[in-house]
Protein backbone atom coordinates (compact mmCIF):
# COMPACT_ATOMS: atom_id res chain seq x y z
CA UNK A 1 0.00 0.00 0.00
CA UNK A 2 1.68 3.19 -0.84
CA UNK A 3 2.05 6.24 1.64
CA UNK A 4 -1.01 8.59 -0.02
CA UNK A 5 -3.40 5.59 0.67
CA UNK A 6 -2.01 4.56 3.57
CA UNK A 7 -2.67 8.48 4.23
CA UNK A 8 -6.15 8.61 2.88
CA UNK A 9 -7.27 5.12 5.49
CA UNK A 10 -5.79 7.12 8.10
CA UNK A 11 -8.07 9.90 7.86
CA UNK A 12 -11.25 7.62 7.11
CA UNK A 13 -10.11 5.65 10.10
CA UNK A 14 -10.32 8.73 12.19
CA UNK A 15 -13.72 10.26 10.86
CA UNK A 16 -15.32 6.63 11.35
CA UNK A 17 -14.36 6.89 15.10
CA UNK A 18 -15.61 10.38 15.21
CA UNK A 19 -19.02 9.78 13.44
CA UNK A 20 -19.58 6.14 15.72
CA UNK A 21 -19.01 8.03 18.89
CA UNK A 22 -21.53 11.44 18.16
CA UNK A 23 -24.08 8.85 16.76
CA UNK A 24 -23.47 5.24 17.70
CA UNK A 25 -24.77 2.25 16.12
CA UNK A 26 -26.67 3.96 13.51
CA UNK A 27 -24.23 5.87 11.96
CA UNK A 28 -23.93 2.79 9.80
CA UNK A 29 -27.13 4.02 8.40
CA UNK A 30 -25.95 7.52 7.39
CA UNK A 31 -23.20 6.49 5.41
CA UNK A 32 -24.45 5.51 2.76
CA UNK A 33 -22.93 7.93 0.40
CA UNK A 34 -19.65 8.19 1.44
CA UNK A 35 -17.54 6.91 -2.20
CA UNK A 36 -20.43 7.36 -4.29
CA UNK A 37 -18.88 9.75 -6.59
CA UNK A 38 -16.54 7.52 -7.81
CA UNK A 39 -19.07 5.74 -10.11
CA UNK A 40 -21.01 8.58 -10.76
CA UNK A 41 -18.66 9.75 -13.24
CA UNK A 42 -18.12 6.67 -15.17
CA UNK A 43 -20.36 5.37 -17.54
CA UNK A 44 -22.54 2.78 -15.75
CA UNK A 45 -25.38 0.99 -17.45
CA UNK A 46 -27.69 -2.01 -17.48
CA UNK A 47 -31.26 -3.10 -17.17
CA UNK A 48 -30.47 -5.75 -14.70
CA UNK A 49 -29.05 -5.84 -10.87
CA UNK A 50 -26.50 -8.22 -13.05
CA UNK A 51 -25.44 -5.69 -15.47
CA UNK A 52 -25.54 -2.87 -13.29
CA UNK A 53 -22.86 -4.49 -10.85
CA UNK A 54 -21.04 -6.35 -13.37
CA UNK A 55 -20.65 -2.76 -15.40
CA UNK A 56 -19.48 -1.32 -11.81
CA UNK A 57 -17.17 -3.79 -10.69
CA UNK A 58 -14.88 -3.16 -14.14
CA UNK A 59 -14.84 0.16 -13.42
CA UNK A 60 -14.06 -0.88 -9.85
CA UNK A 61 -11.23 -2.82 -11.29
CA UNK A 62 -9.68 -0.49 -13.33
CA UNK A 63 -9.60 1.89 -11.23
CA UNK A 64 -7.67 -0.20 -8.57
CA UNK A 65 -10.02 -0.32 -6.12
CA UNK A 66 -9.77 -3.91 -5.52
CA UNK A 67 -8.01 -6.66 -6.69
CA UNK A 68 -10.65 -9.06 -7.37
CA UNK A 69 -14.92 -8.45 -6.50
CA UNK A 70 -17.03 -11.41 -6.73
CA UNK A 71 -20.82 -11.31 -6.15
CA UNK A 72 -23.59 -13.85 -5.70
CA UNK A 73 -27.52 -13.03 -4.70
CA UNK A 74 -29.68 -15.06 -2.65
CA UNK A 75 -32.98 -14.97 -0.83
CA UNK A 76 -35.12 -14.54 -3.41
CA UNK A 77 -32.71 -11.80 -4.79
CA UNK A 78 -32.81 -9.41 -1.84
CA UNK A 79 -29.66 -10.27 -0.54
CA UNK A 80 -26.50 -9.21 -2.61
CA UNK A 81 -23.24 -10.40 -1.49
CA UNK A 82 -19.80 -9.03 -2.22
CA UNK A 83 -16.26 -10.59 -2.04
CA UNK A 84 -13.73 -8.39 -2.50
CA UNK A 85 -10.02 -8.76 -2.13
CA UNK A 86 -7.54 -6.60 -1.39
CA UNK A 87 -9.40 -3.61 -1.42
CA UNK A 88 -7.69 -0.43 -0.85
CA UNK A 89 -9.61 0.08 2.36
CA UNK A 90 -9.29 -3.22 4.02
CA UNK A 91 -6.10 -2.04 5.66
CA UNK A 92 -8.68 0.81 7.33
CA UNK A 93 -10.77 -1.59 8.51
CA UNK A 94 -8.15 -3.97 10.16
CA UNK A 95 -6.83 -0.74 11.87
CA UNK A 96 -10.75 0.15 12.95
CA UNK A 97 -10.93 -2.80 14.57
CA UNK A 98 -7.51 -4.17 15.83
CA UNK A 99 -5.37 -1.58 15.08
CA UNK A 100 -6.43 0.89 17.58
CA UNK A 101 -7.70 -1.36 20.08
CA UNK A 102 -6.20 0.22 22.61
CA UNK A 103 -7.97 3.69 22.23
CA UNK A 104 -10.92 1.65 22.59
CA UNK A 105 -11.43 0.09 18.73
CA UNK A 106 -14.91 0.51 16.38
CA UNK A 107 -16.37 -2.46 14.40
CA UNK A 108 -16.05 -1.25 10.89
CA UNK A 109 -19.04 -0.19 9.56
CA UNK A 110 -17.97 1.90 6.27
CA UNK A 111 -17.50 0.24 2.53
CA UNK A 112 -17.13 2.43 -0.33
CA UNK A 113 -17.12 -0.11 -2.73
CA UNK A 114 -21.19 -1.64 -1.60
CA UNK A 115 -22.12 2.04 -1.32
CA UNK A 116 -20.81 2.85 -4.49
CA UNK A 117 -22.52 -0.22 -5.93
CA UNK A 118 -25.71 -0.24 -4.20
CA UNK A 119 -26.22 3.53 -5.43
CA UNK A 120 -26.02 2.79 -8.72
CA UNK A 121 -27.84 0.51 -8.27
CA UNK A 122 -30.91 2.55 -6.62
CA UNK A 123 -30.47 5.28 -9.52
CA UNK A 124 -29.86 3.35 -12.56
CA UNK A 125 -32.59 0.37 -11.84
CA UNK A 126 -34.98 2.64 -9.74
CA UNK A 127 -34.69 0.45 -6.79
CA UNK A 128 -37.24 1.23 -3.72
CA UNK A 129 -34.19 0.73 -1.36
CA UNK A 130 -31.13 -0.30 -1.00
CA UNK A 131 -28.78 -1.42 2.66
CA UNK A 132 -25.88 -2.30 3.48
CA UNK A 133 -26.30 -5.03 5.99
CA UNK A 134 -22.82 -6.44 7.07
CA UNK A 135 -19.70 -6.41 6.41
CA UNK A 136 -16.79 -8.68 7.25
CA UNK A 137 -13.29 -7.62 6.51
CA UNK A 138 -10.43 -10.10 7.24
CA UNK A 139 -7.36 -8.48 7.27
CA UNK A 140 -5.27 -11.65 7.23
CA UNK A 141 -7.03 -13.47 4.21
CA UNK A 142 -7.00 -10.18 2.39
CA UNK A 143 -10.53 -10.07 1.91
CA UNK A 144 -13.97 -8.95 2.78
CA UNK A 145 -17.34 -10.28 2.46
CA UNK A 146 -20.37 -7.82 2.14
CA UNK A 147 -23.75 -8.49 2.61
CA UNK A 148 -26.41 -6.11 0.97
CA UNK A 149 -30.59 -6.08 0.85
CA UNK A 150 -31.87 -4.54 -2.41
CA UNK A 151 -35.48 -3.71 -2.35
CA UNK A 152 -36.86 -3.41 -6.15
CA UNK A 153 -40.12 -2.18 -4.82
CA UNK A 154 -42.08 -1.81 -1.70
CA UNK A 155 -43.61 -4.85 -1.71
CA UNK A 156 -40.17 -6.62 -1.29
CA UNK A 157 -39.23 -5.27 2.22
CA UNK A 158 -40.82 -7.56 4.75
CA UNK A 159 -40.29 -10.81 2.62
CA UNK A 160 -37.66 -12.55 5.08
CA UNK A 161 -35.04 -15.20 4.29
CA UNK A 162 -33.29 -17.91 5.43
CA UNK B 1 -48.54 22.94 40.32
CA UNK B 2 -47.68 19.52 39.42
CA UNK B 3 -44.25 17.82 39.90
CA UNK B 4 -43.11 17.76 37.03
CA UNK B 5 -41.38 14.31 37.99
CA UNK B 6 -44.67 12.79 37.47
CA UNK B 7 -45.60 14.05 34.44
CA UNK B 8 -42.10 13.04 33.20
CA UNK B 9 -42.50 8.93 34.69
CA UNK B 10 -46.31 8.49 33.48
CA UNK B 11 -45.28 9.72 29.80
CA UNK B 12 -45.84 6.67 27.54
CA UNK B 13 -45.02 6.40 23.88
CA UNK B 14 -48.24 6.26 22.09
CA UNK B 15 -48.56 4.83 18.43
CA UNK B 16 -52.88 4.53 18.08
CA UNK B 17 -54.37 7.47 18.42
CA UNK B 18 -58.69 8.48 17.95
CA UNK B 19 -59.85 10.81 14.96
CA UNK B 20 -60.22 13.74 17.20
CA UNK B 21 -59.03 16.62 15.78
CA UNK B 22 -56.16 18.66 17.82
CA UNK B 23 -57.48 22.29 17.97
CA UNK B 24 -55.36 24.73 17.21
CA UNK B 25 -54.58 26.50 20.24
CA UNK B 26 -53.37 23.05 21.42
CA UNK B 27 -50.72 22.73 18.85
CA UNK B 28 -49.60 26.40 19.64
CA UNK B 29 -49.21 24.74 23.58
CA UNK B 30 -46.61 22.14 22.26
CA UNK B 31 -44.79 24.62 19.95
CA UNK B 32 -44.65 27.17 23.03
CA UNK B 33 -43.10 24.42 25.11
CA UNK B 34 -40.57 23.16 22.44
CA UNK B 35 -39.62 27.23 21.81
CA UNK B 36 -38.62 27.28 25.86
CA UNK B 37 -36.18 24.26 25.23
CA UNK B 38 -32.26 24.69 25.86
CA UNK B 39 -29.98 25.34 23.48
CA UNK B 40 -26.01 25.55 23.26
CA UNK B 41 -25.40 29.83 23.08
CA UNK B 42 -28.94 30.12 22.79
CA UNK B 43 -28.69 29.24 18.89
CA UNK B 44 -32.32 27.84 18.99
CA UNK B 45 -31.85 26.25 15.74
CA UNK B 46 -35.41 24.52 15.58
CA UNK B 47 -37.92 24.59 12.97
CA UNK B 48 -41.18 22.43 13.66
CA UNK B 49 -43.04 21.83 10.55
CA UNK B 50 -46.99 21.06 11.42
CA UNK B 51 -48.16 18.43 8.77
CA UNK B 52 -51.94 17.45 9.29
CA UNK B 53 -52.86 16.99 5.08
CA UNK B 54 -53.56 13.33 4.91
CA UNK B 55 -51.59 12.42 1.78
CA UNK B 56 -48.75 14.17 3.38
CA UNK B 57 -48.66 12.28 6.69
CA UNK B 58 -49.29 8.96 4.12
CA UNK B 59 -45.83 9.90 2.49
CA UNK B 60 -44.07 10.54 5.49
CA UNK B 61 -45.18 6.99 6.75
CA UNK B 62 -44.38 5.15 3.76
CA UNK B 63 -40.56 6.81 3.81
CA UNK B 64 -40.19 5.67 7.47
CA UNK B 65 -41.69 2.16 6.87
CA UNK B 66 -39.35 1.67 4.22
CA UNK B 67 -37.04 2.97 6.20
CA UNK B 68 -37.18 0.42 9.50
CA UNK B 69 -38.78 -2.33 7.23
CA UNK B 70 -36.11 -2.60 4.51
CA UNK B 71 -33.23 -2.36 7.40
CA UNK B 72 -34.95 -4.96 10.01
CA UNK B 73 -35.78 -7.24 6.56
CA UNK B 74 -32.42 -7.95 6.44
CA UNK B 75 -30.94 -7.81 9.97
CA UNK B 76 -34.20 -10.43 10.65
CA UNK B 77 -32.78 -12.92 8.00
CA UNK B 78 -29.09 -12.14 8.83
CA UNK B 79 -28.74 -12.55 12.02
CA UNK B 80 -30.49 -13.44 15.27
CA UNK B 81 -30.43 -9.80 17.00
CA UNK B 82 -34.28 -9.24 16.56
CA UNK B 83 -34.51 -13.12 18.43
CA UNK B 84 -32.53 -11.63 21.10
CA UNK B 85 -34.07 -8.01 21.11
CA UNK B 86 -37.61 -9.84 22.23
CA UNK B 87 -36.37 -12.62 23.71
CA UNK B 88 -38.25 -11.53 26.67
CA UNK B 89 -41.31 -11.97 24.71
CA UNK B 90 -42.47 -15.26 25.96
CA UNK B 91 -45.74 -15.87 23.99
CA UNK B 92 -44.74 -17.11 20.17
CA UNK B 93 -47.55 -15.74 18.93
CA UNK B 94 -46.77 -12.36 20.30
CA UNK B 95 -43.36 -12.81 19.09
CA UNK B 96 -43.97 -13.96 15.72
CA UNK B 97 -46.23 -10.12 16.00
CA UNK B 98 -43.50 -8.08 17.06
CA UNK B 99 -40.98 -9.31 14.36
CA UNK B 100 -43.42 -9.03 11.46
CA UNK B 101 -44.34 -5.29 12.63
CA UNK B 102 -40.23 -4.92 12.55
CA UNK B 103 -39.52 -6.45 9.59
CA UNK B 104 -42.33 -4.76 7.40
CA UNK B 105 -41.19 -1.98 9.04
CA UNK B 106 -45.40 -1.73 9.93
CA UNK B 107 -44.17 -0.36 13.42
CA UNK B 108 -42.89 2.81 12.07
CA UNK B 109 -45.77 4.14 9.68
CA UNK B 110 -47.95 5.32 12.77
CA UNK B 111 -47.72 8.62 11.52
CA UNK B 112 -49.83 7.88 8.50
CA UNK B 113 -52.86 7.57 11.14
CA UNK B 114 -52.24 10.72 13.67
CA UNK B 115 -54.26 13.48 13.24
CA UNK B 116 -50.98 15.82 13.50
CA UNK B 117 -47.10 15.23 12.66
CA UNK B 118 -44.56 17.65 13.78
CA UNK B 119 -41.41 17.44 11.54
CA UNK B 120 -38.36 18.69 13.03
CA UNK B 121 -36.05 19.81 11.40
CA UNK B 122 -32.36 22.32 12.54
CA UNK B 123 -30.61 24.83 11.11
CA UNK B 124 -27.29 23.61 10.62
CA UNK B 125 -25.20 26.96 9.14
CA UNK B 126 -23.33 28.40 12.05
CA UNK B 127 -24.81 26.32 14.54
CA UNK B 128 -22.65 24.44 17.14
CA UNK B 129 -25.01 22.02 18.71
CA UNK B 130 -28.02 21.47 16.28
CA UNK B 131 -28.21 17.68 17.02
CA UNK B 132 -28.55 17.98 20.75
CA UNK B 133 -30.40 21.09 21.00
CA UNK B 134 -33.40 19.30 19.13
CA UNK B 135 -33.47 16.50 20.78
CA UNK B 136 -34.21 18.98 24.21
CA UNK B 137 -36.36 20.70 21.99
CA UNK B 138 -38.42 17.42 21.13
CA UNK B 139 -38.37 16.30 25.00
CA UNK B 140 -40.27 19.93 26.19
CA UNK B 141 -42.84 19.07 23.23
CA UNK B 142 -43.53 15.51 24.26
CA UNK B 143 -43.91 16.69 28.08
CA UNK B 144 -46.44 19.53 27.72
CA UNK B 145 -48.10 16.72 25.09
CA UNK B 146 -48.54 14.46 28.00
CA UNK B 147 -49.49 16.98 30.55
CA UNK B 148 -52.31 18.15 28.44
CA UNK B 149 -53.61 14.48 27.97
CA UNK B 150 -52.13 14.08 24.33
CA UNK B 151 -50.24 11.15 23.24
CA UNK B 152 -47.24 11.04 21.12
CA UNK B 153 -43.98 9.37 19.59
CA UNK B 154 -40.61 10.47 18.35
CA UNK B 155 -39.21 8.38 16.00
CA UNK B 156 -35.87 8.86 14.52
CA UNK B 157 -34.94 5.52 12.88
CA UNK B 158 -35.91 5.42 9.87
CA UNK B 159 -35.14 8.87 8.90
CA UNK B 160 -31.59 8.77 8.67
CA UNK B 161 -30.52 7.16 5.45
CA UNK B 162 -29.81 10.08 3.47
CA UNK B 163 -31.15 8.74 0.68
CA UNK B 164 -34.57 8.56 2.42
CA UNK B 165 -34.26 11.73 4.23
CA UNK B 166 -33.47 13.40 1.22
CA UNK B 167 -37.04 12.04 -0.14
CA UNK B 168 -38.43 13.60 3.15
CA UNK B 169 -37.13 17.06 2.45
CA UNK B 170 -38.29 17.37 -0.60
CA UNK B 171 -41.92 16.13 0.15
CA UNK B 172 -41.95 18.89 2.64
CA UNK B 173 -39.93 21.40 0.72
CA UNK B 174 -36.87 21.37 3.41
CA UNK B 175 -33.98 22.69 1.41
CA UNK B 176 -31.70 19.55 0.69
CA UNK B 177 -28.53 20.30 1.25
CA UNK B 178 -26.29 18.27 3.37
CA UNK B 179 -25.48 21.48 5.33
CA UNK B 180 -28.44 23.15 5.00
CA UNK B 181 -31.10 21.57 7.32
CA UNK B 182 -30.84 18.72 9.92
CA UNK B 183 -34.27 16.40 9.78
CA UNK B 184 -34.31 14.71 13.09
CA UNK B 185 -37.12 13.43 13.70
CA UNK B 186 -40.90 13.02 13.31
CA UNK B 187 -43.52 13.84 16.28
CA UNK B 188 -47.02 11.93 15.70
CA UNK B 189 -49.25 13.29 18.39
CA UNK B 190 -53.38 13.29 18.47
CA UNK B 191 -55.59 11.79 21.71
CA UNK B 192 -54.68 8.51 22.42
CA UNK B 193 -56.55 5.62 21.59
CA UNK B 194 -54.30 3.34 23.74
CA UNK B 195 -52.58 2.95 27.15
CA UNK B 196 -49.73 0.85 26.93
CA UNK B 197 -48.30 -0.38 30.19
CA UNK B 198 -44.88 1.17 31.23
CA UNK B 199 -41.81 -0.24 30.08
CA UNK B 200 -38.93 -1.60 31.93
CA UNK B 201 -36.58 0.84 33.17
CA UNK B 202 -33.14 0.19 34.20
CA UNK B 203 -33.01 0.37 38.18
CA UNK B 204 -31.82 3.54 39.63
CA UNK B 205 -28.53 1.80 40.97
CA UNK B 206 -27.67 0.67 38.02
CA UNK B 207 -27.48 4.25 36.01
CA UNK B 208 -25.69 6.15 38.60
CA UNK B 209 -22.22 6.08 39.72
CA UNK B 210 -20.53 8.39 42.61
CA UNK B 211 -17.50 10.72 41.77
CA UNK B 212 -16.28 8.82 39.19
CA UNK B 213 -17.28 6.02 36.79
CA UNK B 214 -18.08 2.54 38.11
CA UNK B 215 -18.00 3.74 41.76
CA UNK B 216 -21.33 2.34 42.74
CA UNK B 217 -21.06 3.40 46.44
CA UNK B 218 -22.69 6.91 47.56
CA UNK B 219 -20.23 8.91 49.57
Amino acid sequence: MDEKTTYFNDLLVRFEEIAYQELSGMIRAKVEYVGTDFLKSKKIEGDTVEKVVDSCIKEIKAGGLVEELTYSRAGGGLLLTFNVKNCIHLPMEAKLRDGLKNEGGVEPYLCPIANMILDRILNILKFEMVFKAQMEPDANKGECVVKCAIYESKEKVGQVWT
Amino acid sequence: MADILDIISSRRSIRRFTDDPVPDEVIDRLIEAARWAPSGENEQPWRLIVVRDPETKAKIAEIAKLGTGGRVTAEFSLSDYWQRHFAGVKNPETRARLFRTMYTGQASEFAGNAPVVIVVVGELDDMFDTPYDLSCCIMSLLLEAHSIGLGACWVHGPSVYPSLVKRMKELLKVPTGMGQYKLIATVSLGWPAESPKARDKKEFEDIVYWEEFGRKERP
